[in-house]
Order: structure tokens, then C-alpha cells, then sequence
């Protein structure tokens, strides 16, 4: 198992490596240069030395080859280098909105859990019944409802009714608690409603498939309690499909709540990678890319070790 | 007993004038100690984009200037409650040779900057001259407006003279550039590039900290060198790109103004919501839509069929019904109208497709079309950039009125970059493009209309139709050397008939109109016609 483990993580360089070349040859692909967004797209009348200068200070002018030269020599340091639009260090522009996007989609997970799983269970143990049905009607209505569009419809809410919207800026939240969760609380809500409805259906699924094997009838005439059965025998089996689902939902939420962020003004990833992208900043989008990959490459790792502790039986000796 | 009278009558004669007289004054000065500027409170306002550097001397956008600008004076400005009249700023006088080629500022004394150091006339030469004289890998987008200055001098700590190599008549209006923030000398000296990361300059407020994507604060600098200014103890600009965030911010009452401004629809939700809490400020704009055509494609390069797609557009309905759903409503020529060198009604009507006869436009439009060998039902691409106010509005509604000739056009939508590499590279038939400005100014709106090839070998970026017209060329140049304000006008109106009715290289839509909805509570402001001319010195909140 350690061994299967170690050469996972070994295998993630090479797999970064080739991220790294299809990320710098498809961002070098789209049209459109950052050096006329930055200074003619405003209107200004500038004159053509005055845009190959700028080019030129951003390195542009080189060749392809080398500008990835330059880029790849800095990973192994952890430089992405720095922001083509703001000159900041990309490692510090990721940095700040991180924090907000992995708060988020923690937040989100949660919430998505703590209702998907009972709700889960429950339409599952009660197959058929109003309970079944209830709840397949809100995971319905929750994958058929965008993220975005109940945040607006939250915010309206909160608008009309109370006459107050959550915080404008993002606070950490070890500096206020109460401000932090006063922002993220909505989006959480919003983003974790249409997370839980794909986590309820899955755990539906996966326990009717449980509860059908011979192991749980066998605890059922056994005379086992209910909730032991469901709990002990049936949950933790049927967790494995969950707990991808929940892992790969989790790694998507780190860079790809772009409307949610925007609807909701949050500081996040995904709002950083728009701006990326709508500005050309090569290098951010360069470091964002990288870093959503990493993301998944390191859920997906970890969803694999949880296996192993989920299912005794899974090897990979 | 008889006593004497004091003059004015008896003791309660007197008693009750005193009491009236002080009802009177109470009476009257209520209303005004109303109005009179508080000190104190944080101003929250909205900035609907990011600042890419923090230095004014090369970038463009406006989302520097609302930001950034109140840590920063200028040499002189324009003033914010009575444009387009220059006040001084860190100047505080000028005078200009009987010549007109130099222009010597008297500085400030006393005026320090946020580090505590003494400003002087070589921080405005330090300054000026990286503004016009970029060296090295420095990049001054406004370089190629100062052509004219020769050098800048300063022959003592409290003067800066400017010695231009022509006279300029306008060359006072573009020193009060929003754009040319004056920096200090030494740091410019040891790092010309610290201003792009860094703030520090002599303005109202000092930097407190920029957030990236979400906010920047400003604080009172209790130092500044206008007494009893600034009134806020500070600001707050949060960073809100979506549009509806933006209104919600305002109805909720988190921000109090947003200053590029909102759309009528906008504008009425956040009337709505705040009711006498609102008030609205409205003003022409220095912005408007063109439509430029690829002059090296067929049929695009015939004047004729330009003129027809001209004359087929009806302004004045397009102005009345757009006006109610869109940042855009005033029919001009070139120049803003309302401004100083606005057209004149007689002139504008005489122009391709600003006449009142729409009907009579389209069939002289329909046989120009008919001439130039274009058949009914020709189609093209309206290439657009995908922002939607008013882009969006102003290319449906052209496509209409092109069809109204016979015409199909196709809207082709593309994101800024594409959008800009396809004009930038020919690749269009034809294109919305626009034009935004901060003074009313020939020089600076009229350059974009001269060659691609300039006289002088420089390449024109900002002509995007690929036409070469030298009698634009040499009408540009004498305008801008024009000593007679009546003969530049002239020129300026020739100008004009050439491009927009001769030629018809490219052709003006709408121009925009700025309506700011902000909270009652916000005093001190006033609404101009450009968006970069906002300044915090003055404003204050009520409560």
C-alpha cells in the first residue's frame, strides 16, 4: 500500500510536466494580446513603439521556446512567476484568493454532506415511499437549479425583505468570524444545495445496490438493529461512488464557481481565472491551470487512499 | 418722568424687531448650515474594473483614476464643479508668453508629499518628463499628445517652465490631464518603475491598502496642503465587475456611488429602492460609438456605399428610443455636443444621415447603393466587442436600420482581445468602436481619424479602417497650430465634413450619456462629461 502510495505521488510529476506543456502551448493558442488590451482597449492613442516596447519588457518578444524555458525554470522553486496584467507575484495573487475558494468549497461540502447523506439514506431504507419520493423531488430541483441563479434569487431575498446584503469584502475568518460567515454563508448555501442533490442521488443509488447484497439480508435476519445495519454494514460500503463524487464536486468547486463568484462579488479563483483569461495574462493562466490540476490530481490521490480505508479488501500491492 | 428715547422707538418695538430679525436670519441661514460640507465618514463607492498598475503615466482606464487618483495632485485641473475652467492645483498661477510657446508655472510652497518630503519644481519636471521623454523601457501611453513641448525647466524650486516647439491652444486643457499624476523626483530617480507598484504623492488621501479583487482604502492625509480639506476621513473602493452586484450595493446602501456610471433601467431599480434617498445626476459624456470600415475590402472601399450605410441610419429616433435602455442619447458630429466645439444644428443636418427625412435618407441611400453595384440583400459582419452597454444596443440597432436598405448584416460578438486583434489585423468588414476622452478637445479626438501612415512615417494604431487621407492629415495639423479660435473651428468643422460626408471613412452612431443614480448623502459631486475627472477633494457625506 505504501509502496502503491509512494509511486502515485512520484507519478503526479510527470503528470504536472505534461499539464505544465499542454497548459503553455493551449494559452499561447487563443487570440488576442495582452499588451493592446492593456493600453489600446481604453482608446488611447499609442503608437506602435510604444506596444513593442511593452512587449518587449514582458518578455513576449521571445521566442515560444524560450518563454517556456523561462516558465518551467521557476516550478521547481515554486515560481509561477508574476502577473503580466499586475506585475504581482502569481503565487501571491493565487494566494489571497485561495483562502476564499477553498473556505467555500469546504463550507459547501459541508453543507452538502450534512443533507445529502441523511437525506440519502433515508429515501433509500424508505424506497418507494412519500420519503423516496420527497426526496427525489429536491435533488431533482436541485440539479436542475444553477448555483447562480439561487444565489441571485438569495440575494434578492435578502434585499427585499431585510433590507441587507452580506458584506461586500471578504473578511479571514480568524479575524471575524461573524463577518466571514456573514459573506460565505449564502454562496455556501447556494453552491452546496445543487452539490448536495448530485451526493443524494448518488448515495441513494449506492445503497439500494448495498442493501441488496447478502451480507445485509443476512444482518437484517440476524435481528440486527436498524441503524446498525444501515451504519456499520450498509453505509460504509456504499460510501466508496460517494466519496468520488464528493471528491471530484470538491475539486471542482476551487476554480470553477466563476457566476457564483461574480453574482455574489467574491474574491475568488474562479473570478481571478476570468479576469485571466478576458486580459490575456498568460502567466496567470499559466498558474491557475496549474494549480486547478494540482487540485485534482491531489483529491484524486486522496480519494484512492480513502478507499483503502474504506473498503479493507481494495489493494493495490 | 420724562426720559429719553433711544432711536428706534420703544423698548418692545425693539425687542420685537430683534426677535424678527433673528427669526429672519435663523430662517434663512437653516437651509444653508444644511448644506454646509461635514467633516468626517468613510465614502464607499464602486469601481467596476482593476487597476493594472498603479501608475497613471501608462495605463488608460479609468479604474486607476477613481481608485488612485484622490492620493495624487495635479499641476493644474480641471475644476470639478465648473468644467472645462482649469484651477490651479500644485500650480498656483501661470502665465504664457505673447508667443504662446512658453507656459511658466509658478509651485506651491509648503505642499509636502504622504513620506514628509518638500515638493518642488523638480518633481513636476521629474514627472513631465517621464510623461513625454519616456527613457528606456519606461512606457508613457500619452507621449505622442505633448509633440509639442520641446522641453520642461526648472530654473528654481517654485517654477516649471514648459517651452513648446509650436503654439497649442489647447495646451493648458491637456495639462490638466487627469492622467499626469506628479510623482517624486528621487524615487523617480532611482527607480522609474516603483510608481507602477507603489503610492506616493500630495493628495487629500493618503494609501492605506489595495486588496486585489476586492477593495482599496484611502485616509484622510492630515497634512494636505488645502486647509480644512479633505472633509472624509477616508474611502473605501470596492471592486464590483457585475453589473447587478453593483445596483444591489447601492439599493442596499453598502456603497453610496458608483462613478462611470449606470444605465436608465439601472437607474430607475436603485431610484426605486432608495426613494428621497436617491439622487440622480445627469450630464452628456465624452464617449460615443463609431462604426469603422475596413476601407481595403469591397465594397467597403467605395465612398458611396459607406455614405449610404450612413445615411440609412435614423439618429435622432435611434436617440429618442435607445436613450430609455441605454447609456447612449445625444446626436453629434465629432466633437461632444453641448461641448465647446459641438456642431451646430444647421451644420449637423447637412451631414450624411443627420437629417430629419429618415425617408428621403434611405432612398438617396438605396440609389448610392444602387451606383456602387451593391445588390439588395448584400450581406456583411458588424464586428462588436462583447460588452453589452451600450455595444450590444448600438449594433442591433444598426443592424436594423441597415436592413431597412436592403442590407443583411451579421453580428459577430467576440470577447475584447479577438475582438481587437481582428480590427487590429484587418480582419472585420465592419466594426463598433468607440472613443472616450477627458477634455473636449480636437487634438485628442480627432487623432484616431488620421492616416495609417502619418506624414511623418509613424503608424496611426488606432486606424483601424486601413485608409490613408492626407486632407485629413494636414487638416488635423492646422487645427492643432491654429493661433485663431475661429479659424480652428473652421478647420475642425472641414474636418469633420470630410470624414464623416465626403469620405465617410468611419461614422459616428450615438454619443453617451452619463447618468449617475448615487445616495442622497453623498454632497460635493457633481456629474462632468468624462469619468476620468473625478476628484474626492471635495465631497463630503451627510451623516
Amino acid at each position: 500500500m505504501a509502496r502503491y502510495l509512494t509511486r502515485r505521488l512520484l507519478l503526479m510529476v510527470p503528470t504536472l510536466l505534461a499539464v505544465a506543456v499542454i497548459i503553455f502551448v493551449l494559452v499561447r493558442v487563443i487570440p488576442g494580446d495582452i499588451v493592446e488590451l492593456r493600453l489600446v482597449s481604453g482608446g488611447s492613442f499609442v503608437t506602435k513603439s510604444v506596444i513593442e516596447a511593452e512587449r518587449a519588457r514582458l518578455g513576449l518578444n521571445k521566442p515560444i521556446w524560450r518563454q517556456f524555458v523561462d516558465w518551467m525554470s521557476g516550478l521547481p522553486r515554486l515560481d509561477l512567476g508574476r502577473s503580466m496584467w499586475t506585475a504581482a507575484p502569481i503565487i501571491q495573487e493565487i494566494a489571497l484568493r485561495f483562502q476564499l475558494s477553498l473556505q467555500l468549497a469546504i463550507m459547501s461540502t459541508l453543507i452538502a454532506v450534512a443533507i445529502a447523506l441523511p437525506l440519502g439514506i433515508a429515501a433509500a431504507v424508505r424506497r418507494g415511499t412519500w420519503v423516496d419520493y420527497g426526496v427525489q423531488v429536491i435533488s431533482v430541483a436541485g440539479l436542475a437549479t444553477p448555483s447562480f441563479w439561487l444565489g441571485i434569487l438569495l440575494l434578492l431575498a435578502l434585499l427585499s425583505y431585510f433590507h441587507w446584503l452580506p458584506p461586500l469584502t471578504f473578511t479571514p475568518l480568524w479575524v471575524s468570524p461573524k463577518a466571514n460567515l456573514l459573506q460565505l454563508i449564502w454562496p455556501a448555501l447556494a453552491v452546496g444545495y445543487r452539490y448536495s442533490a448530485v451526493t443524494t442521488r448518488m448515495t441513494r443509488s449506492a445503497m439500494l445496490e448495498v442493501l441488496q447484497e447478502d451480507y445485509v439480508r443476512t444482518a437484517w435476519a440476524k435481528g440486527l438493529a436498524q441503524r446498525v445495519i444501515v451504519v456499520r454494514h450498509a453505509l460504509r460500503n456504499a460510501l466508496m461512488p460517494v466519496v468520488t463524487v464528493i471528491g471530484l464536486e470538491f475539486a471542482f468547486l476551487i476554480g470553477g464557481l466563476v457566476v457564483t463568484e461574480q453574482v455574489f462579488n467574491l474574491n475568488g479563483i474562479g473570478k481571478l481565472f476570468v479576469d485571466a483569461i478576458a486580459r490575456r495574462d498568460y502567466t496567470m493562466i499559466q498558474g491557475l491551470l496549474l494549480l486547478v490540476a494540482t487540485v485534482y490530481i491531489v483529491v484524486n490521490f486522496l480519494i484512492e487512499a480513502l478507499y483503502v480505508w474504506l473498503d479493507p479488501r481494495v489493494s493495490y500491492g | 418722568m420724562h426720559g429719553s428715547q433711544a432711536p428706534g422707538g420703544r423698548p418692545e418695538v425693539r425687542l420685537a424687531a430683534v426677535l424678527l430679525t433673528g427669526l429672519l436670519v435663523w430662517l434663512l441661514s437653516a437651509p444653508l448650515s444644511a448644506q454646509q460640507p461635514r467633516t468626517g465618514g468613510t465614502l464607499t463607492f464602486i469601481v467596476s474594473a482593476e487597476p493594472p498598475s498603479f501608475d497613471a503615466h501608462r495605463e488608460a482606464t479609468f479604474a486607476l483614476i477613481h481608485p488612485a487618483r484622490p492620493h495624487y495632485n495635479l499641476l493644474v485641473k480641471f475644476d470639478p464643479l465648473s468644467y472645462p475652467k482649469v484651477v490651479p492645483d500644485l500650480a498656483e498661477s501661470w502665465t504664457i508668453s505673447p508667443d504662446g510657446t512658453t507656459y511658466t508655472f509658478k509651485i506651491r510652497r509648503g505642499v509636502r508629499f504622504h513620506d514628509g518630503s518638500v515638493l518642488t519644481s523638480r518633481d513636476i519636471k521629474a514627472s513631465y518628463e517621464k510623461i513625454i521623454f519616456p527613457k528606456g523601457d519606461v512606457v508613457s501611453v500619452r507621449a505622442a499628445a505633448y509633440t509639442m513641448v520641446g522641453s520642461v525647466e526648472a530654473p528654481d524650486p517654485a517654477t516649471v517652465v514648459f517651452r513648446l516647439k509650436w503654439k497649442s491652444p489647447s495646451f493648458l486643457q491637456n495639462v490638466a490631464s487627469p492622467w499626469n499624476w506628479i510623482y517624486n523626483a528621487d524615487i523617480l530617480e532611482r527607480d522609474p518603475h516603483w510608481y507602477e507598484r507603489n503610492i506616493m504623492g500630495t493628495g487629500p488621501f493618503k494609501f492605506v491598502e489595495y486588496v486585489r479583487g476586492s477593495h482599496w482604502v484611502g485616509a484622510r492625509n492630515e497634512d494636505y496642503w488645502v486647509k480644512g480639506r479633505p472633509y472624509l476621513d477616508g474611502y473605501r473602493a470596492v471592486f464590483i465587475g457585475n453589473a447587478a452586484a453593483q445596483v444591489n450595493a447601492v439599493k442596499s446602501g453598502q456603497a453610496l456611488v458608483e462613478f462611470r456610471g449606470f444605465s436608465p433601467p439601472q437607474r430607475d431599480d436603485i431610484v426605486r429602492a432608495l426613494g428621497s434617498g436617491a439622487t440622480v445626476q445627469e450630464s452628456g459624456w465624452l464617449c460615443n460609438n463609431t462604426v469603422v470600415f475596413n476601407s481595403k475590402r469591397k465594397p467597403f472601399d467605395d465612398a458611396r456605399f459607406r455614405k449610404a450605410l450612413s445615411l440609412a441610419i435614423d439618429r435622432w429616433g435611434g436617440s429618442t428610443a435607445l436613450s430609455q435602455i441605454a447609456i447612449v442619447g445625444p446626436v453629434g458630429g465629432l466633437m461632444r455636443p453641448e461641448g465647446p466645439f459641438a456642431t451646430p444644428q444647421a451644420d449637423l443636418e447637412k451631414l450624411a444621415g443627420y437629417g430629419h427625412d429618415i425617408t428621403a435618407a434611405r432612398a438617396e441611400a438605396k440609389k448610392l447603393l444602387a451606383e456602387a453595384g451593391v445588390p439588395e440583400g448584400f450581406e456583411f459582419n458588424l464586428l462588436n466587442r462583447n460588452v453589452e452597454m451600450p455595444y450590444r444596443y448600438v449594433a442591433v440597432f444598426l443592424i436594423d436600420q441597415w436592413r431597412q436598405i436592403g442590407l443583411k448584416v451579421n453580428h459577430v460578438v467576440k470577447e475584447t482581445g479577438p475582438y481587437l486583434a481582428d480590427e487590429r489585423a484587418g480582419n472585420f468588414d465592419a466594426a463598433v468602436d468607440f472613443n472616450c476622452d477627458f477634455y473636449d478637445d480636437p487634438d485628442l479626438q480627432l487623432v484616431k481619424f488620421l492616416s495609417v501612415e502619418m506624414p511623418n512615417g509613424a503608424v496611426n494604431a488606432l486606424n483601424y479602417g486601413g485608409y490613408i487621407d492626407r486632407t485629413l492629415d494636414r487638416l488635423y495639423d492646422e487645427q492643432s497650430k491654429s493661433e485663431d479660435a475661429t479659424r480652428r473651428m473652421t478647420l475642425v468643422r472641414q474636418f469633420e465634413k470630410r470624414l464623416l460626408d465626403d469620405k465617410v471613412w468611419q461614422i459616428y452612431v450615438l454619443w453617451w450619456k452619463r447618468i449617475i443614480p448615487h445616495s442622497s448623502k453623498l454632497h460635493g459631486y457633481k456629474v462632468g462629461p468624462s469619468h476620468y475627472l473625478e476628484d474626492l477633494q471635495d465631497v463630503w457625506i451627510s451623516e
